[in-house]
């Protein structure tokens, strides 16, 4: 099997507390692989650490087997990781066009001509369905539309793996759809995705793999719907409700 | 709209043809005026790069003028050196200072980069005011401009103009290419603009190197027009809030909006002083008000979104380009 990304007991401690203890994965090269678990389970912590923002506490990280330990977060991209922010961080004062195009000249390490960028950016925000509003200011569209556009700044910048931090959170179900869609398509192309969600819907169904964090610990790993099965995920995740709706469907069954 | 936008072009050609050929109407006055109004045009434009652009703002940026004009001023009185090889060695050695500092404090982030760069200044004018190569707190006195005082109004007033037109080149440049891109990227979001792949500190330092040799240039040129400094003068924190009220006004990031916005406050200053004296620091404050709450980016904003004059007259609201 093609590993991709791998982590080897990564660990994270700001002060006292632990913010990932000891987590072992790895992602597949072409797969999108989901990351769930309760709020402060540690989700976007790992995604930090991938990226270089915080240094490890603990453990190692290897990408196409380069140790990403203590790289810079600019290096970390130019190996070929792109991120789209949970809290949208796209750059006010620019335009949407602007945005992505910062993307596409940064995001890979070779130089490009801006009219080049300008030619690849078109096409990618017209792929996240934001061609009519490429000449907006940041202020001027909605927070689905900065979702999308996070998407695409990250995609500008030519991923072989991209971070997904709730993409779909605060969007309604078509656009959901919408973006399930766009996720789906880009997989297809070749880029492996790690994708952090909360919305289920979604993530159970795009996902091939699926790790649960509680407490920054790893209590499950595998597909989804050994996922939905788990005990402990169900206890300390998914909650009682989606238990007791198994349940009853068990009993229907029997 | 278009239409406009050419004809904007025209009053740009227009405004240049006006300020090289309007000398030769001119006495020493409205020479010297223009000739001041010029020189903050390139202050409030090489602090628009590292503080309009980058986003750090570089309070203190004045110490790169008192550089230059010491470093001239040393050079022509002890080492006997001609003007513009002086001129060159303060600009490109404050490019040079200012990438050494910067390693070291482009580091520190918002008030704390400002509060290092008023450190700087005030560490400057100790250093200059205690050392007998520059005069120690009595100044130095550089040579004469050969030539008599008017040919010396024409020289530096060409001087600071093509220095003017230089940063502002210089300006549009930046504002076209990738360092523009990553420059406004770092200002609005420095951690996000690592993760996209941009390496903060060689822009960040470039910006500041490259605001850092227009202050000198223009300080070395001062140095000369003036033909007498000393450190109380030139390591001066006001002009710098000045160049920062001028840079606000006209707006902060543009090309334009600085030397604008320097035009604006020099001329109003200027005209207003005589007849206000102590009023005119009140008028100077309402104007800035009236700025921030009805055109926040600057009034070069304005033109940016293709209102044309006579719509302003009319209160017609900006509308999308």
């Amino acid at each position: 099997m093609n590993i991709l990304l791998e982590g080897k007991r990564v660990t994270k401690n700001f002060g006292g507390l632990n913010a990932l203890r000891d987590v072992n994965f790895e992602i597949r090269r072409g797969e999108i692989f989901g990351l769930i678990g309760p709020n402060g389970s540690g989700k976007t912590t790992l995604l930090n650490i991938i990226n270089g923002i915080f240094p490890l506490t603990g453990g190692e990280i290897y990408f196409e087997g380069k140790r990403l330990n203590d790289l810079k977060p600019y290096q970390i991209t130019h190996l070929g990781i792109g991120r789209a922010f949970q809290i949208v961080r796209v750059f006010e004062g620019m335009t949407v066009k602007e945005n992505a195009l910062v993307g596409s000249l940064f995001g890979v390490k070779e130089r490009k001509s801006i009219s080049q960028a300008i030619k690849e950016v078109e096409e990618i925000l017209d792929f996240v369905g934001l061609g009519p509003k490429m000449n907006y200011q940041i202020s001027e569209i909605t927070i689905a539309d900065r979702k999308r556009l996070e998407l695409a700044r990250a995609l500008a910048m030519h991923p072989k793996l991209l971070l997904l931090d709730e993409v779909m959170a605060g969007l309604n179900p078509k656009e959901i759809e919408g973006l399930m869609e766009i996720i789906l398509t880009v997989n297809k192309k070749g880029v492996t995705i790690l994708i952090i969600e909360h919305v289920m819907k979604a993530v159970m169904g795009i996902s091939h793999r699926i790790m649960v964090l509680h407490q920054g610990k790893k209590i499950a790993i595998g597909s989804p719907k050994e996922i939905a099965e788990d005990e402990e995920v169900i206890k300390s995740y998914l909650g009682e409700r989606f238990a007791q709706r198994k349940i009853q469907k068990e009993e229907w069954n029997n | 709209m278009g239409n406009w936008r050419k004809r904007k072009n025209y009053l740009f050609v227009g405004i240049f043809l006006l300020f090289l050929f309007v000398p030769l109407f001119l006495r020493g006055y409205w020479i010297r005026l223009l000739t001041n109004m010029f020189m903050f045009a390139v202050l409030a434009e090489s602090v628009n790069i590292i503080a309009g652009y980058c986003g750090y703002l570089a309070l203190g940026n004045m110490f790169f003028f008192g550089l230059g004009a010491y470093t001239v001023a040393v050079l022509m009185t002890k080492f006997s050196f001609p003007f513009y090889c002086s001129l060159l060695i303060a600009g490109f050695g404050a490019s040079f200072f200012a990438m050494v500092v910067g390693l070291p404090i482009l580091r520190l982030k918002g008030q704390y980069f400002l509060m290092a760069t008023v450190g700087l200044l005030e560490l400057l004018r100790e250093i200059t005011t205690n050392l007998s190569l520059t005069g120690g707190g009595q100044g130095i006195t550089l040579p004469i401009f050969p030539g008599g005082a008017s040919a010396a109004n024409y020289f530096f007033y060409y001087y600071m103009f093509f220095l003017m037109i230089l940063s502002i080149l210089c300006t549009f440049y930046i504002s076209k290419s990738h360092f523009g891109f990553a420059f406004r990227a770092i200002k609005f979001d420095e951690d996000a603009a690592s993760v996209i792949g941009i390496n903060p500190t060689p822009y960040k330092t470039l910006a500041w190197s490259i605001s850092a040799f227009f202050t000198a240039l223009t300080g070395g040129g001062y140095a000369y027009w003036m033909t007498y400094i000393d450190p109380g003068e030139v390591y001066q924190i006001m002009p710098s809030v000045k160049m920062y009220l001028m840079m606000v006004l006209g707006g902060a990031g543009t090309v334009l909006g600085p030397i604008a916005g320097a035009f604006f406050i020099e001329l109003i200053s200027e005209l207003v002083w005589g007849k206000f004296l102590e009023l005119h620091l009140l008028i100077l404050g309402l104007v800035l008000v009236l700025v921030v709450i009805f055109t926040p980016k600057g009034f070069i904003d304005l033109i940016h979104k293709g209102l044309s004059p006579s719509k302003l007259l009319l209160g017609i609201k900006a509308n999308k380009v």
